[in-house]
C-alpha cells in the first residue's frame, strides 16, 4: 500500500470538486446549475473525507502504481494516445488501426523480435484483425469512418 | 452503365461551366436526425430517404446518424460547427425547433449557418387530455385556467420547441396563464404523462396523437394550424374556437446543409430530394404511419423560414 | 391462450429462416462493443421495409432478445459491457473466465438469459392489461425516488468501501451533467467542444471497462513470464442446467426485478441487471463470493436483463407509448406497416402481434441453443496472449464508440474516461458504481424538476414528493437499503 500516492491522488480527486463544486455555484443561469450544485456539494464532502482518510493513512483499499508498471505503460499509452487523438483522423481509420494495431503488437509481444516468423505472425494477426473490422463495421454496418488521406 | 451516364453527365456539366456536382454524390450520403431513434423526426426521416439509392433519385443510398439531446440542440450544434460542408452530410431541420432555440441563444447556429433542401412534412400541434378528462372543447381549458389561473398543467417536449410555442400561443391567445411542462425525452415522454394522469392536458404531434387518439387513450381538442388535418376532419382548429392561434407551432421537417456546401451541390440537391419526396412508395408509407406530408421546394422553405423567424423574433420577445 | 394458434405462422420456413438469420445476427451485433441492442434494431428496421409486417416484427423481435443476451458475451470475455444490461455480467462473469471458466459463464449467462426471458415474455402473454396500469402508475415523483433508490445500490456494489463507491456514483453523476441541460437548454461544464454532445452512456461503458483493461495488460510488460495462460475447462452443459437451477434465490430474484423494473417507462433495462445483482447479493447466503467470479452473479444479472424484454413492451402495445429507446425503435417498425399500439391491437392485428411475441419465445430459445453451441469455443478468448488481446480491445473500442454516433468526439471522451478510470482503480475505486451514477443522474434530475414544476403547480413540493403509497414505499425500501448498507459496512469493520 503506498500512501504517498493515495494522498496524492485523493487530493487531486478534492482538488477536481471543489473546482465542480464552484463552478456549480458560479454559473447562471441557477435554475439549470440546481442539480449539479446538489451533487457537487455531496461529491466535494466525499472527496475530502476521503483526502483526510489518505492523510490519516487509513486508506483500506487500492494497491496503487508501482515505477515498474508505469514504465511498462508508457509506451502503449503514447501509442495509443496517437492513434486515437491524432492519426484516426488524420489517416483515416483503416490505415491508423493498421498501424497502431501492429505497433502495440510488435511492442508487447513477448516472442523474439529477431525471428523472421514472429514478424510473419504479427503480420497476419494484424491483417486478420483489420480485415474483420472492415467487414464489419464498413460491409455490415456502413459506417462511414474518417477517412483521412487514404482509405 | 452508371459510369457511362455520370461521364456524360460531367462532360456536359463542363460545358455549362459547373463540373462539380456532376459526380456528386459518389458514396453514401448522412443524414443527421438530432432526435432519437423511433421519434417522430427519425422515423420519417427513414421512410422519405429510403428510396435516395434509387436510379432516379440520388442514386447513392442516406444512412441516418442519431444525435439526440436537449431539444435537438446537441446534434445541430455539431451540424453547424463540425459536419463536414461537402454535401455528404445533410441534417433533418425541424422548424419551429432550431429557429425558436437560436432567437433564445445559448447555441451556435441560427437560420442563416444552414441552407435548407427541401421539406417533406408538416405536423401541427394539437391540444390534448386524458380520455376521462372533464374538458371537452378549448373553451373549458380556457374556463378552467381562467378559474385556477397557473394551476392548469400541460406537458410537452421541451422549452422552445414546436410545443411550447404552441402553449405560448394559446396562453397568448386566450389570456391566462397555465403551467407548461417540458419532458425529457420527446413527445411520447409527454404524452405518456397525459395518458397515466401525471398532467391534465398536454400539447403533442398530431400525428401522435392520431395514433393514441384511434386507440381510445386521449381525446384531441383542437388543433394549432390554419385548417383541419385530413387526419383529423372532426378536430377543430385553435381559430374555430375563438383563440387566436396560427400556423407558427407547426413542426416542419425537411433536409438541410450546412453552410458553405457548394453551391451546386445545393442545387443538384434541391433539384432531386423533392422528387424523391414524391415517390408513391414514401407516400404509402408516410400514411400508414400516421405522418402528414408536406413537400416544398427549397425556395418555398426560405421563405418559410424567414417568415417564422418574424413570427418567432415577436412572440418570444417577452421571454 | 390465444397465442398459441399463432405459432404456425412462426414455423413457416420464411418466419424460421428470418429467426435464426435474426437470432445469429442479433448474438453478432450484441457482442460487438458500441452496438447496443437500440443501435442494433434501428440497423435492421431498412430490411424490414421489404418484408411483409410479420416477418419484418419477427425479424425484429429475435433480434431484440438475442442482443441483449449478446452484450453478456463480450461482458464476460473482453469485460466490454455491449450494453448498460450488460453491466452487471462483467463483475463475475469476467472474474470468472479469466479464471478459465469462461465457458462456464457464458453457459449460465445463457441459460439464465432463457428462463428470465421466457418468464417476462409470459408476463406479456398473460398480464398485459394489468401490467399496462402498473406502468402508468409511475409519474415524475416515483421515478425521482426509483432513481434515488438506486443510488442507494451505488453504496453497496462496492463491496470494499462504501465511501468510494459513493464517490463514484457521485462522479458518474457529475459527468452526466455534462452538456446541454435537457430542459432549459443550458451548456453546462462544457469545457471542450467534444463535449458538447455531453457524455454518451455506451462510449462511457467502453472507456470505464475496456482502457483499464487495455492499459492493465500494457502495465504488465513485454517479458513479464509471471503471466501463465489461463487454461480454459471445459464446462458440460448439464452442470450448468443444475447449477442455475440450484441457484433458486439468484434466479427468481433477478427474474422479478428484471420484469419489474423492465416494465417501468424511462428507466428500462438499463439499471435491472445492477439492480438485480445488488438484490442477489442482499438475499444470498454466499454475499462475501459476489464479485469473485461467483455464479449467482451472473446468474442474477442476465436473467434480470432478458426478463426485461417482455414487460418493456408493455406500455408499447398497449399504449403507444414506447417505455424504453428500443421500443421506440420497435415503434417505428409497427408504424412502417400501418400497425398503431394501442388497447385494441390485439383485437385488430392479432395475427401479427401473436406471432412477434411467439418469435421472442422460440427466439430465446434458439439464442440459447446457440449461444451454448459458441460457447466452450467463444471461451477460448481468455487464452488469446496480452499483445494481441490489448491491441484489438482497444481497436475495438475505439471503432465501437466512433459508430455509435459516427462522432470522434465520443471517441475522446471514451479514451479520456478510459484513463482517468485506470488511474482510478489503482487507488480503490470501482466503474460499475461510477456507470451507475451516469446512467442515474439524468433520470434523477429530469424527473425532479418536472416533478417540482407540476407540485408548484399543484399542492407544493412537499405533498407531490412526500405523499401516496407509491412515494412512500420507494422511500421506505430506500431507507432499508441504506440502512442495510450501513450496517454491512460497521459489520465488516469490526470483523477486520
Amino acid at each position: 500500500m503506498n500512501y504517498l500516492q493515495h494522498r496524492i491522488s485523493s487530493g487531486v480527486i478534492a482538488v477536481i470538486a471543489v473546482w465542480v463544486c464552484w463552478i456549480s455555484y458560479t454559473q447562471k443561469p441557477a435554475e439549470a446549475f440546481l442539480f449539479p450544485r446538489v451533487i457537487a456539494t455531496i461529491f466535494m464532502t466525499l472527496a475530502i473525507w476521503t483526502f483526510i482518510k489518505a492523510l490519516l493513512g487509513r486508506t483500506k483499499t487500492g494497491n496503487g502504481l508501482s515505477l515498474q508498471a508505469a514504465k511498462n505503460m508508457a509506451p502503449g499509452i503514447v501509442i495509443a494516445g496517437i492513434y486515437i487523438f491524432w492519426a484516426a483522423k488524420a489517416l483515416g481509420f483503416y490505415v491508423s488501426g493498421t498501424i497502431a494495431f501492429f505497433m502495440l503488437l510488435s511492442f508487447y509481444d513477448p516472442a523474439s523480435n529477431n525471428e523472421p516468423k514472429t514478424w510473419i505472425k504479427r503480420v497476419i494477426i494484424t491483417v486478420g484483425f483489420i480485415t474483420i473490422m472492415y467487414a464489419l463495421f464498413a460491409l455490415v454496418l456502413q459506417v462511414y469512418t474518417p477517412r483521412g488521406m487514404f482509405i | 452503365m452508371k459510369k457511362i451516364l455520370a461521364a456524360l453527365a460531367v462532360s456536359l456539366m463542363g460545358l455549362t461551366g459547373t463540373a462539380y456536382a456532376g459526380n456528386y454524390p459518389e458514396r453514401p450520403i448522412l443524414m443527421m436526425v438530432s432526435y432519437g431513434a423511433g421519434g417522430a423526426t427519425d422515423f420519417q426521416a427513414r421512410i422519405v430517404t429510403m428510396t435516395a439509392g434509387n436510379e432516379d433519385a440520388l442514386g447513392m443510398p442516406i444512412a441516418i446518424i442519431n444525435k439526440p439531446g436537449a431539444g435537438g440542440r446537441v446534434g445541430w450544434n455539431w451540424f453547424s460547427g463540425e459536419a463536414d460542408k461537402d454535401g455528404y452530410t445533410l441534417a433533418a431541420y425541424n422548424v419551429p425547433h432550431f429557429i425558436a432555440q437560436s432567437i433564445k441563444g445559448g447555441v451556435d447556429y441560427s437560420t442563416d449557418s444552414f441552407e435548407p433542401i427541401a421539406n417533406w412534412g408538416a405536423d401541427p400541434a394539437v391540444f390534448i387530455v386524458g380520455k376521462d378528462s372533464e374538458f371537452n372543447s378549448m373553451a373549458d381549458v380556457v374556463a378552467f385556467a381562467k378559474a385556477n389561473p397557473g394551476k392548469l398543467t400541460f406537458s410537452g417536449a421541451g422549452l422552445f420547441v414546436g410545443h411550447h410555442i404552441a402553449a405560448l400561443q394559446i396562453e397568448q391567445a386566450a389570456g391566462v396563464k397555465m403551467a407548461y411542462i417540458p419532458t425529457k425525452g420527446g413527445g411520447a415522454a409527454a404524452m405518456k404523462a397525459v395518458i397515466a394522469g401525471d398532467v391534465l392536458g398536454g400539447v403533442n404531434n398530431l400525428s401522435d396523437a392520431f395514433r393514441a387518439a384511434a386507440a381510445g387513450n386521449i381525446k384531441i381538442l383542437g388543433i394549432a394550424d390554419l385548417e383541419r388535418s385530413t387526419f383529423l376532419p372532426d378536430v377543430p382548429t385553435m381559430k374555430e374556437q375563438g383563440l387566436d392561434v396560427d400556423n407558427a407551432s407547426v413542426n416542419f421537417r425537411g433536409i438541410m446543409v450546412p453552410k458553405g456546401t457548394p453551391q451546386d451541390v445545393i442545387d443538384k440537391l434541391a433539384a432531386t430530394v423533392p422528387e424523391m419526396f414524391k415517390n408513391k412508395r414514401v407516400a404509402k408509407r408516410m400514411k400508414a404511419g400516421g405522418s402528414p406530408m408536406h413537400i416544398m421546394t427549397r425556395d418555398e422553405v426560405k421563405a418559410m423560414w424567414a417568415a417564422r423567424q418574424a413570427t418567432l423574433e415577436e412572440l418570444l420577445k417577452g421571454l | 391462450m390465444e397465442f398459441i394458434y399463432y405459432f404456425g405462422e412462426v414455423f413457416t420456413p420464411v418466419s424460421m429462416l428470418l429467426l435464426i438469420g435474426g437470432t445469429i445476427g442479433g448474438l453478432i451485433l450484441g457482442a460487438t462493443p458500441g452496438l447496443s441492442p437500440t443501435m442494433a434494431v434501428a440497423l435492421l428496421i431498412p430490411f424490414t421495409f421489404h418484408l411483409t409486417a410479420v416477418h419484418g416484427l419477427i425479424l425484429l423481435g429475435a433480434a431484440y432478445t438475442s442482443t441483449v443476451a449478446g452484450g453478456a458475451v463480450s461482458a464476460i470475455l473482453l469485460k466490454i459491457p455491449g450494453a448498460p444490461a450488460n453491466i452487471a455480467t462483467t463483475l463475475d462473469g469476467h472474474t470468472m473466465a479469466q479464471k478459465g471458466d469462461g465457458a462456464k459463464a457464458l453457459q449460465l449467462s445463457f441459460i439464465s438469459s432463457l428462463i428470465g426471458g421466457v418468464f417476462g415474455v409470459i408476463l406479456l402473454i398473460f398480464l398485459t392489461p394489468v401490467l399496462a396500469q402498473w406502468a402508468l402508475a409511475f409519474g415524475p415523483s416515483h421515478l425521482f425516488w426509483l432513481a434515488i433508490l438506486g443510488v442507494t445500490v451505488i453504496g453497496s456494489l462496492d463491496s470494499n468501501s462504501v465511501v468510494k463507491g459513493l464517490l463514484s456514483g457521485c462522479i458518474g453523476m457529475w459527468l452526466a451533467t455534462i452538456g446541454f441541460d435537457d430542459m432549459l437548454g443550458v451548456k453546462r461544464f462544457v469545457f471542450h467542444p467534444s463535449l458538447g454532445g455531453g457524455v454518451n452512456i455506451i462510449p462511457a461503458l467502453i472507456g470505464l471497462f475496456a482502457i483499464p483493461q487495455v492499459i492493465t495488460m500494457f502495465a504488465k510488460g513485454r517479458f513479464d513470464t509471471s503471466v501463465e495462460q489461463i487454461k480454459v475447462k471445459k464446462h458440460p452443459i448439464g452442470a450448468a442446467i443444475k447449477e442455475v437451477l440450484s441457484r433458486k434465490i439468484a434466479l427468481v430474484v433477478g427474474t422479478i426485478t428484471g420484469s419489474i423494473i423492465g416494465l417501468i417507462p424511462g428507466v428500462g433495462g438499463q439499471i435491472a441487471g445492477l439492480v438485480a445483482y445488488d438484490q442477489a447479493r442482499k438475499f444470498s447466503p454466499e454475499r462475501a463470493k459476489f464479485g469473485t467470479g461467483h455464479s449467482e452473479g451472473i446468474i442474477a444479472a442476465e436473467a434480470a436483463n432478458n426478463a426485461m424484454v417482455g414487460p418493456s413492451l408493455v406500455p408499447l402495445l398497449t399504449l403507444s407509448i414506447p417505455g424504453s429507446p428500443t421500443a421506440a425503435v420497435l415503434l417505428g417498425g409497427l408504424l412502417i406497416h400501418g400497425i398503431f399500439p394501442g388497447t385494441d391491437l390485439f383485437e385488430n392485428h392479432p395475427d401479427v402481434v401473436w406471432p412477434f411475441i411467439n418469435s421472442m419465445l422460440i427466439g430465446q430459445v434458439l439464442m440459447c441453443i446457440f449461444g451454448i453451441y459458441i460457447a466452450s469455443f467463444a471461451a477460448r478468448v481468455s487464452q488469446v496472449p496480452q499483445s494481441v488481446m490489448a491491441a484489438t480491445v482497444l481497436g475495438l473500442a475505439v471503432f465501437g464508440s466512433y459508430a455509435v454516433q459516427q462522432s470522434m468526439g465520443d471517441v475522446y471522451v471514451m479514451a479520456v474516461l478510459g484513463c482517468m478510470m485506470y488511474f482510478l482503480e489503482r487507488f480503490g475505486f470501482t466503474a460499475a458504481p461510477l456507470v451507475l451514477g451516469l446512467i442515474l443522474g439524468p433520470i434523477a434530475e429530469s424527473n425532479f424538476v418536472q416533478g417540482s414544476m407540476i407540485a408548484n403547480a399543484q399542492n407544493g413540493a412537499f405533498t407531490y414528493f412526500f405523499t401516496g403509497g407509491l412515494n412512500m414505499l420507494l422511500i421506505a425500501v430506500a431507507v432499508v437499503s441504506i440502512a442495510y448498507s450501513a450496517w454491512s459496512e460497521l459489520s465488516t469493520r469490526e470483523d477486520a
